[in-house]
């Protein structure tokens, strides 16, 4: 390792260590100096995290939301050169933490989406004049064998909470602890209509097909699957309504 | 390398805070500034925004993240996304800072400082060349602010940049408001940096403001978060007279104003070039 490799490597690790004893030298005023730097490396990730999880951090306040913060920041130092990254795998530390409230993970989830979201790829939708034009003289076994691509603009995930509620109360600055505990959990979709990140609640069967499909199971394995739920004889009539919104949304990219 | 031709506006960076005063509106600068990395995205409204701006302006690329000081050498798949950016964006030039951020296993998401040595500069010139190399452009490099010196510093900042832009055949930023940090910070003449730079390689001027040095240590820090002050001023309209026509920016990073407030500023620069420029005496007071 050169010279000027070693001493960067212990300048990180002064960084991210507080009880890291100082070069050979190093007076006072170094001290000082270095805290500056220390401070300045915690504040900013600390900051891409509130910018991200800004709802979050309201939710829970700002103390926790700064301990959670910085107890990611010490698990995971960012390794990355773009500040996005700081953000992720945090709900997963708060699934940790906030083990007693599942709606703070939950929430912090909604907004991690919506941030990638946000700025996903620009890629336009198919809308169904352009399905139908892609799938025309499909036969049965075209149909059991399709594929779709969807926006990388979607996300999906079972939340147990009414966080889409519970983000705008935040927003309005009218929220209520606790009371976003929906009777049984329930799908929400994120993407994005044009520049606009939104999200939505689909029906349990909608959830669980879309996480099929988009997960690259077949449109003929989603139907069967769908079956064994409600049937065999309302399950082609429901996945062709699920396709129908799929489609209306504008979630679908392509067909593969 | 290709030269960059000298570009003498006044700009503003381009922030969030004023993204609807800069798409519905003529504002009133000559060249908008980016962090190049914000829009280093795969696309959405930062990239959207960013391409009208870029139809009714020039733009310059400012970078935070090349960590053109690292021993370990540049990231490629950085450099590949910031050539992606500058070919959208044909901005007037990229710049980023004589700093390190990374090592081969974290980023600090900090501008570090460098030890003023040959080594490092032979680090730093060899990692310019591969950036320069692979965007196809000649760069700009910005003095930092520093909040400490190293031991065995073997010449001043300003020889460090002398040589790096001699070598290398890059360009610079120079931050009056950095020069000035650093100077009362580590105890230098903001002059004789001044004096020491190579004049004919500066493309644009930085002005910002720092917060105030705190007992015992007294140390600055560049914080971006306030007005210029006016000792900074003074040392912009010094810098003005050396150097003539340059490209200059107020640069406001946090606790971001209106408008209004930052073009005000931007006015003072103005006056302040134009008077060291016709050689009239200047009002550095804002």
């Amino acid at each position: 390792m050169s010279t000027l490799a070693a001493r960067q490597a212990d300048f990180m690790a002064q960084l991210l260590e507080d009880d890291r004893p100082l070069p050979a030298g190093w007076t006072p005023r170094h001290a000082a100096g270095l805290n500056i730097y220390r401070n300045a490396y915690r504040a900013r990730l600390v900051d891409a995290l509130r910018d991200t999880y800004e709802r979050t951090a309201r939710w829970v306040g700002e103390d926790a939301f700064r301990a959670a913060a910085a107890h990611h920041v010490i698990k995971t130092p960012p390794n990355s050169w773009t500040l996005d990254h700081v953000a992720e795998g945090f709900v997963e530390v708060l699934e940790e933490l906030f083990a007693n409230d599942p709606e703070v993970a939950e929430l912090a989830w909604l907004e991690w989406a919506m941030h990638r979201a946000f700025v996903a790829a620009d890629i336009a939708p198919l809308d169904a004049a352009g399905f139908a034009a892609a799938s025309a003289g499909f036969a049965e076994e075209d149909w059991a064998g399709l594929r779709l691509s969807f926006l990388p603009s979607l996300h999906l995930r079972v939340l147990a909470h009414d966080v889409g509620a519970l983000r705008n109360a935040l927003a309005a600055d009218e929220f209520e602890a606790p009371g976003y505990l929906m009777p049984a959990p329930r799908p929400m979709i994120v993407w994005r209509e044009d520049l606009r990140p939104t999200f939505m609640p689909v029906g349990d069967a909608e959830g669980h097909a879309l996480g099929e499909m988009m997960r690259g199971v077949s449109y003929g394995e989603m139907v069967e699957s769908l079956a064994g739920q409600i049937g065999d004889e309302d399950a082609v009539m429901q996945a062709g309504a699920m396709l129908g919104r799929w489609l209306g949304n504008g979630l679908i990219a392509g067909l593969n | 390398m290709s030269a960059i031709d000298p570009f003498s506006g006044f700009g503003l960076g381009l922030r969030r805070d004023h993204y609807q005063d800069f798409l519905s509106g003529d504002v009133p600068v000559d060249f908008a500034e980016i962090i190049s990395e914000n829009y280093m995205v795969d696309g959405g409204r930062p990239l959207a925004t960013l391409d009208q701006v870029r139809a009714k302006l020039p733009v310059i690329m400012h970078g935070v993240s090349m960590s053109i000081g690292s021993a370990n050498g540049l990231d490629n798949d950085y450099l590949a996304r910031l050539k992606q950016l500058a070919e959208r964006v044909e901005p007037l030039w990229i710049s980023d800072h004589l700093c390190w951020t990374r090592t081969s296993a974290h980023n600090s998401h900090d501008l570090l400082p460098l030890p003023y040595t040959a080594e490092a500069l032979e680090v730093v010139c060899g990692n310019i060349d591969h950036a320069q190399n692979v965007l196809g452009r000649a760069m700009l490099f910005e003095n930092p602010s520093s909040y400490l010196i190293f031991l065995d510093d073997e010449m001043a900042e300003w020889e460090f940049l002398s040589e790096m832009t001699h070598r290398t055949g890059c360009y610079l930023l120079l931050d009056v408001n950095n020069i000035y940090v650093s100077a009362q910070n580590h105890g230098f003449s903001a002059d004789e940096f001044l004096a020491g730079i190579p004049a004919d390689r500066v493309r644009q001027i930085h002005l910002a403001g720092h917060t105030p040095g705190q007992q015992p240590d007294n140390i600055l820090i560049d914080t971006h978060d306030r007005a210029v002050c006016d000792n900074v001023w003074a040392l912009y309209a010094k810098a003005c007279a050396m150097l003539g026509p340059v490209a200059t920016m107020i640069e406001r990073d946090d606790a971001i104003p209106p408008l209004p407030e930052l073009l005000a500023e931007l006015d003072h620069a103005r006056e302040i070039a134009g008077s060291a420029l016709s050689g009239s005496p200047a009002t550095v007071t804002a």
